[in-house]
């Protein structure tokens, strides 16, 4: 049982835990609330509570976002965002999938020095061959082009690795039957292996989304096109231009974020997984 | 000897499309960033390259910039790693700690990592401006405006704290599963010797926590040097190269001097730093995990 004593200091816990959480969350609130305001009552309202308090609703409530919205290319940005999104999510769960499946199940030469070196592979940080891939994209004239961007971002040792974890305890019974049944290997692939390991094709499709989705660097070297830029490298190209004002900064970056608020909080089981099983967030 | 060789080639069919990818966009760059960094490869020139050995590598080290970008790296690191880490520990304890609103606080703090490098750093060049919200609640305190990123003195720090801002809630939740896989039997064992919180905190937590703590402080020290996105968007690197990362000289000499052979030495070095860390968080890691499992064999 709880003394009296021990409940009084959960609450006094709980309530200093309150405070330093809003404080910690101050500057998500002061976005939020100002995304709503023209400039002038920003500025207004910067040396009282009032700045973290949403301006009352009316009809110019939204018109940050409606600005945002209809005077620059932002949907633009968001949707080619989406799209090379669910191309790398097709492309790398197929591609690291099958090489997963091959190091996980088949016989074939130099099986374990393979998967050795993939795992070697997972050390290597990205930014050291980040100028090499730049080179190598220019040289083909990809520059600009969805193509370019797609193209080295598809092989991923991580997810490779993490679809070999979990294909290797797939039973191999069903295999035989398969067989049995005249199967061929890529459709009991495509029909067998892949259904049976949701989870795995979730975790790996999730991160690829959040890579994709936060990505900096890469889209910012490929991609100098308007119609082609990222919502990160969007988000830079409307923010910097003068005529933007404060309010319409907080309100693109609270758009850009409203997709990863959805994933985390429909798959944060497969994020956790994703986390235990390579340690690392960055594929 | 016939599902041999079919086995065989229905391997390298499957491995096949990856094996070409990684040939091309991980094996090969890898290979030419180490050839070239023994090179003066400029990309807009090719015809001129030379062989120069180690000229790279010593002229490198004399560079005003990338030692600069190296020491700047260096000093972000060493705030960050403590600042991210402990906090995200003290949070973590305070959080497996208190009875009401756990839910809410998990979220409450976790909110930033949600947040893109991007959308965190165009935000705070808000937060941080001269007359911004934090030198407004700064003022409360009586605390003088301060220029934060604007000054040469101020702009890392200030880039460290955001970043800590931003990543601590990651770790915090691997923090808290950590402390929710320590078996409570210990703590009851404590209870019944009567010992004291802290007691119990240094004799028990923090043992249990060790090797999950040496992987956090690696994985927070690879983040920070891998550190470029924040300057990037906030300062360009400046108020006089104050925000230079060594990652900020290697993209900027490569792909916007075309340098090829500079930037590669740059990378080999960064890379060299990098891998290290992440060997020496391998080895530590697994060697605890290996004794774990011995401990829990031992007990069967």
């Amino acid at each position: 049982m709880l003394t009296k004593r021990q409940k009084r200091n959960n609450r006094i816990l709980a309530a200093v835990m309150l405070a330093a959480s809003l404080f910690f969350l101050f500057p998500v609130i002061w976005m939020l609330a100002n995304s709503f305001k023209p400039d002038a009552a920003i500025t207004a309202d910067m040396n009282s509570m009032r700045a973290f308090v949403p301006p009352a609703l009316n009809g110019d409530f939204f018109s940050n976002y409606v600005t945002i919205l209809t005077n620059t290319r932002f949907v633009r940005y968001m949707c080619n965002t989406l799209f090379y999104a669910a191309v790398l999510i097709v492309l790398g769960v197929i591609v690291n999938g099958l090489a997963g499946y091959a190091l996980a199940k088949i016989n074939f030469p130099f099986k374990d020095r393979w998967l050795m070196i993939i795992m070697l592979l997972m050390i290597v940080p990205m930014e050291t061959i980040i100028t090499i891939h730049f080179l190598f994209i220019a040289k083909l004239g990809l520059l600009n082009t969805v193509v370019g961007y797609v193209l080295p971002m598809i092989v991923n040792p991580f997810n490779i690795f993490l679809f070999r974890q979990v294909f290797v305890s797939l039973p191999d019974d069903v295999y035989e039957a398969a067989q049995l049944d005249h199967c061929s290997p890529i459709k009991y692939f495509f029909t067998m292996v892949l259904p049976m390991s949701q989870s795995v094709v979730a975790t790996v499709s999730v991160f690829t989304f959040l890579n994709v989705w936060n990505d900096y660097l890469w889209p910012s070297l490929v991609f100098t096109s308007s119609d082609l830029l990222t919502a990160q490298i969007g988000l830079n190209a409307i923010t910097s231009n003068d005529n933007t004002t404060t309010g319409q900064t907080l309100a693109v970056i609270t758009m850009v974020t409203i997709p990863v608020i959805l994933i985390y909080s429909f798959f944060s089981k497969q994020i956790v997984e994703g986390v235990v099983s390579t340690g690392s967030k960055e594929g | 000897m016939k599902k041999k060789t079919s086995d065989s080639l229905l391997g390298m069919a499957f491995f096949g499309p990856a094996l070409v990818l990684l040939t091309v966009f991980l094996f090969l760059p890898m290979l030419l960033t180490l050839i070239f960094s023994f090179t003066d490869f400029f990309a807009l020139n090719p015809a001129l390259t030379h062989f120069t050995g180690l000229d790279n590598y010593f002229q490198i080290l004399k560079d005003e910039d990338f030692r600069q970008a190296f020491f700047n790296t260096v000093q972000f690191v060493i705030i960050i790693v403590p600042l991210q880490g402990l906090g995200a520990l003290g949070m973590a304890l305070l959080i497996n700690r208190v009875t009401y609103c756990k839910k809410y606080f998990k979220v409450a703090f976790f909110v930033p990592v949600v947040m893109s490098l991007a959308v965190v750093s165009t935000l705070w060049i808000q937060i941080y401006s001269p007359e911004g919200i934090l030198n407004s609640l700064l003022s409360l305190f009586g605390i003088p405006a301060q220029p934060f990123i604007n000054s040469a003195g101020q702009a890392l720090p200030s880039i460290a704290v955001m970043s800590a801002w931003q990543g601590v809630g990651y770790q915090m939740i691997i923090f808290l599963g950590g402390l929710q896989a320590i078996n409570p039997a210990l703590y009851e064992a404590a209870d019944m010797d009567h010992a004291t919180p802290w007691q119990k905190f240094k004799d028990i937590t923090l043992p249990e926590l060790k090797p999950l703590c040496v992987f956090v402080f690696i994985t927070i020290t690879i983040g920070a040097f891998r550190m470029l996105v924040q300057p990037m968007v906030m300062t360009g690197g400046g108020p006089s190269h104050s925000t230079y990362t060594v990652v900020y000289d290697i993209y900027e000499t490569g792909t916007v001097n075309w340098e090829i052979g500079l930037a590669s030495t740059m990378a080999i070095i960064f890379a060299f730093f990098v891998m290290i860390l992440t060997i020496i968080q391998t080895v530590l890691t697994s060697d605890k995990e290996d004794k774990h499992a011995d401990k829990k064999t031992k007990a069967k």
